[in-house]
């Protein structure tokens, strides 16, 4: 073979060519920014910008705080004291996690509201009548309620492991120096998971821009609203993707800010010799403070909103057919299935390539189409459509030439919904591929290649089975995270297509609140039960 | 000659030094050639370029009439009939030592693979462990396993990298004379890295020392006994062909 395409081979082709377009459709917000404004646009600019702005940031300020707060504090809490409940609570304070923002807003709308249980306990065993005001969640400080109980479980996962498996000596080393606890907390725990503690806060921040179905529902205006707003109130989508621009802006200058906070450093869990933190037993008064804080946390932010959603199901079984619920759940797996699915071939093909290739942008260039997560689902559903219709446009003779009626083919279908997932959660699944790589290394290929066997059937035959765990994990979590979305699904599923979230959300959106809990229940089920056996299993692995 | 090695000279992507420079060498047929240096100078990767798993910065290097690399061609490792046993072994961990051996042979009938297998099990006195999985064998077992795999496809060159660092004393001597007579009667050409002298002296033909990347000497073992440049300090390059005479 010649020498200077010996390294040029078909995992390099393919990996390009799915990194270029799982990557282009999001230069079409670049290219927004430079089109004309419209009259709207300068409308928007004068009036409403600011207002997204400030809202926006008002949410994603708040939430951070009280989410570092809650989460910090019950990551040391667990990582360090042994009290009543803790090995129940280490696992099940990440289980808020499984329900989406979305289905706890309305859930807690349903239970606050003046039908809801607990204005009708009063009213009837009581005969309190309350001040509606006090009860009502639907509005920014509602909402920033609703982000932090469910939230707060990325900062809590991070900063635990983190503590548990790093701060063993640090900490014995200031008890010998003869610090209290609260002193510790302060001047060693806070400044040493800093990094770990931003790494979680960010993703809680890139998760509330990105989050269209609690503002939808309370009618809060944000970025992610407003965007839609324009695009389907006004039907003005030079302006949406402008406003999607912005939205855009607001996320570099976090990561940025991201950035330069972990000053550069990413927070690794330096694998070797991990030490747990060996556990103070705590007792009397304070054991019983730990047990109620935690179980307090966890009754809020998963006890109360399940039970509410069970309730309902009960009270409404039978009142939705059995064979509507079937249909769209179908559809959830259908549409879930296939993209999770793709999302691991390519992850697979591009973390080979990244893996063998050994120049720099083999290293590089993956980390491109690891940005969709942090955009937000408002600006890709902007980017995929534009990509698409300019596609049908493109396509338009072929069409016709085929015999279709329409102008209108990829962009009316299931394949720009599936684009749209895989662009967005890309990065859950490659992470997940990238690290099983990273563990198998290279020298089972290596070997197999000095055995006379080719790279193909080298990958088939070793890689893939030797990536089992990774490939399974990574398709659950995608999967999961798949089910749970709602802005790209409801803006970009082919006219009349339900799946389990969107049926949740127009049920809610309707005020049927119960009816939406049979959905709603299906979804959390699921996901409660990935994100248990994943930390179980990754837990396992490390302590 | 058999093998001709020319100024190949390579550098890890990371870092600006070269890790191997001008290594030149050149070897009969049926040789056995131990490269000999201290951790760090270079053994595995000299090891890496002949097998095709790094592609060189420059150099030539053919195999019998093959030219597996120069500045314009490149051959990939699979096509290069080179076996290799890794430091590391790399045994599959899915599949059972018999499976190991069977991955690499080459297309014929089942049964005349299964017998290799026993051959070359037979030949590393593993014959029994055909079922065994990688996992439920000792270090030096695993070893041998490894090299059976690599011996199995009768490649024309195998390169051997620290085989002996995982065996007890007793099992080394026994191995380190199998391993010799094993590549002899078949007629194997060998390249084996280690950092043990004695090894070296035992097993090889001939011997190169690696000093920082660079062929520091070359010689047969009873030439090069008891001198080394780390005890007199520098000294000077002697280029490979004035000291060879094999
Ligand atoms: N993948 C790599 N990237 C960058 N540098 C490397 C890589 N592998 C090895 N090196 C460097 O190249 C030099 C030679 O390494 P090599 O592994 O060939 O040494 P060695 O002689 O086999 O050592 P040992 O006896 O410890 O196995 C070392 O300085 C090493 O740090
Ligand atoms: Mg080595």
């Amino acid at each position: 073979m010649n020498r200077r395409i010996a390294n040029v081979n078909g995992w390099t082709i393919g990996a390009v060519l799915i990194i270029t377009l799982l990557f282009v459709p999001n230069l079409s917000i670049v290219t927004g920014i430079f089109t004309p404004a419209s009259e709207n646009w300068g409308h928007i600019r004068e009036f409403m910008l600011l207002n997204y702005i400030k809202s926006s940031l008002t949410l994603v300020f708040f939430t951070a705080i009280f989410t570092v707060a809650i989460g910090l504090s019950l990551a040391w809490l667990i990582a360090q004291y042994d009290f009543p409940l803790r090995n129940f609570m280490k696992w099940s304070l990440i289980l808020p996690l499984s329900i989406p923002p979305f289905i706890g807003a309305y859930t807690y709308h349903g239970i606050l509201n003046y039908t809801g249980i607990i204005q009708k306990t009063l009213r009837n065993h009581f005969d309190v009548s309350v001040n509606q005001a006090y009860f009502d969640i639907m509005n920014v400080p509602g909402a920033i309620f609703i982000y932090t109980i469910f939230l707060y479980p990325y900062v809590y996962m991070i900063t635990r492991i983190f503590l548990s498996n790093q701060a063993a000596s640090l900490v014995e080393s200031a008890r010998t120096l003869g610090k209290g606890p609260m002193e510790i907390f302060l001047k060693v725990i806070v400044p040493i998971s800093r990094i770990s503690v931003i790494g979680g806060v960010s993703l809680v921040i890139l998760e509330v821009l990105n989050d269209y179905g609690v503002v939808k529902y309370f009618g809060i205006q944000t970025f992610s609203t407003a965007i839609f707003q324009t695009w389907f109130g006004l039907g003005d989508l030079d302006s949406s993707i402008k406003l999607a621009a912005c939205l855009m802006g607001i996320v570099i200058f976090i990561l940025v800010i991201e950035w330069i906070l972990r000053g550069g450093k990413k927070y690794s869990f330096s694998s070797t010799k991990l030490r747990p933190l060996p556990l103070v037993k705590l007792t009397g008064k304070k054991a019983a403070l730990a047990t109620a804080y935690t179980l307090v946390i966890f009754t809020i932010a998963f006890l109360i909103p399940v039970l509410q959603l069970l309730d309902w199901v009960v009270l409404t079984f039978g009142k939705v057919p059995m064979e509507e619920v079937l249909t769209y759940t179908k559809n959830s797996i259908i549409v879930a299935g296939t993209a999770a699915s793709l999302i691991i071939f390519f992850s697979l093909v591009i973390g080979n390539f990244s893996r063998i290739t050994k120049h720099k942008f083999a290293k590089i260039l993956p980390k491109l189409t690891v940005l969709g997560y942090s955009i937000p689902g408002a600006v890709i559903a902007v980017a995929v459509v534009t990509t698409f219709i300019a596609i049908d446009r493109y396509l338009a003779p072929v069409y016709l030439f085929l015999g279709l009626d329409s102008e209108l083919v990829l962009s009316v279908s299931l394949v720009m919904l599936i684009s749209a997932y895989i662009i967005r959660f890309f990065a859950i699944g490659y992470n997940s591929i990238e690290s099983g790589y990273t563990k198998i290394g290279t020298d089972f290929r290596d070997a197999s290649r000095m055995l006379g066997v080719s790279s193909l059937r080298t990958f088939f035959k070793i890689d893939i089975p030797m990536m089992k765990g990774a490939i399974i994990s990574g398709f659950i979590l995608t999967f999961v995270d798949i089910l749970k979305e709602i802005p790209l699904t409801l803006i970009l599923r082919p006219f009349n297509y339900d799946t389990l979230a969107t049926k949740a959300f127009q049920y809610a959106s309707d005020e049927k609140i119960m009816e939406a809990s049979q959905a709603s229940l299906l979804i959390v089920g699921v996901s409660a039960i990935a994100i248990f056996v994943f930390n179980k299993l990754l837990g396992e692995g490390r302590e | 000659m058999f093998i001709d090695i020319q100024n190949m000279s390579f550098s890890y992507s990371n870092s600006p030094a070269n890790a191997v420079e001008d290594f030149t060498l050149t070897i009969n047929k049926g040789e056995i050639i131990s490269i000999l240096g201290r951790s760090g100078s270079g053994k595995s990767t000299i090891l890496r370029l002949i097998a095709g798993l790094e592609m060189p910065k420059g150099g030539s290097f053919s195999l019998g009439d093959k030219t597996l690399f120069n500045n314009h061609i490149f051959v990939q490792p699979e096509k290069r009939g080179i076996g290799m046993v890794f430091q590391d072994y790399a045994l599959f961990p899915h599949m059972s030592v018999q499976d190991n051996v069977l991955f690499g042979l080459p297309k014929m009938s089942r049964s005349n693979k299964l017998k290799r297998v026993e051959e070359v099990l037979e030949l590393v006195e593993l014959e029994g462990y055909e079922k065994r999985y990688p996992h439920q064998l000792s270090g030096g077992q695993q070893q041998r396993v490894a090299l059976a795999r690599a011996i199995a496809p009768q490649p024309e060159l195998i390169l051997l990298d620290e085989p002996f660092s995982n065996l007890d004393t007793e099992l080394l001597v026994k191995i380190r004379e199998d391993l010799r007579r094993i590549l002899k009667k078949a007629n194997i050409t060998a390249i084996f890295v280690t950092h043990n002298q004695n090894d070296a002296h035992v097993l090889a033909d001939r011997i190169v020392k690696i000093k920082d990347g660079v062929i520091d000497q070359v010689g047969r073992p009873c030439d090069l006994l008891g001198s080394s440049t780390d005890e007199k300090g520098d000294i000077e390059l002697l280029p490979e062909k004035e000291l060879v005479s094999v």
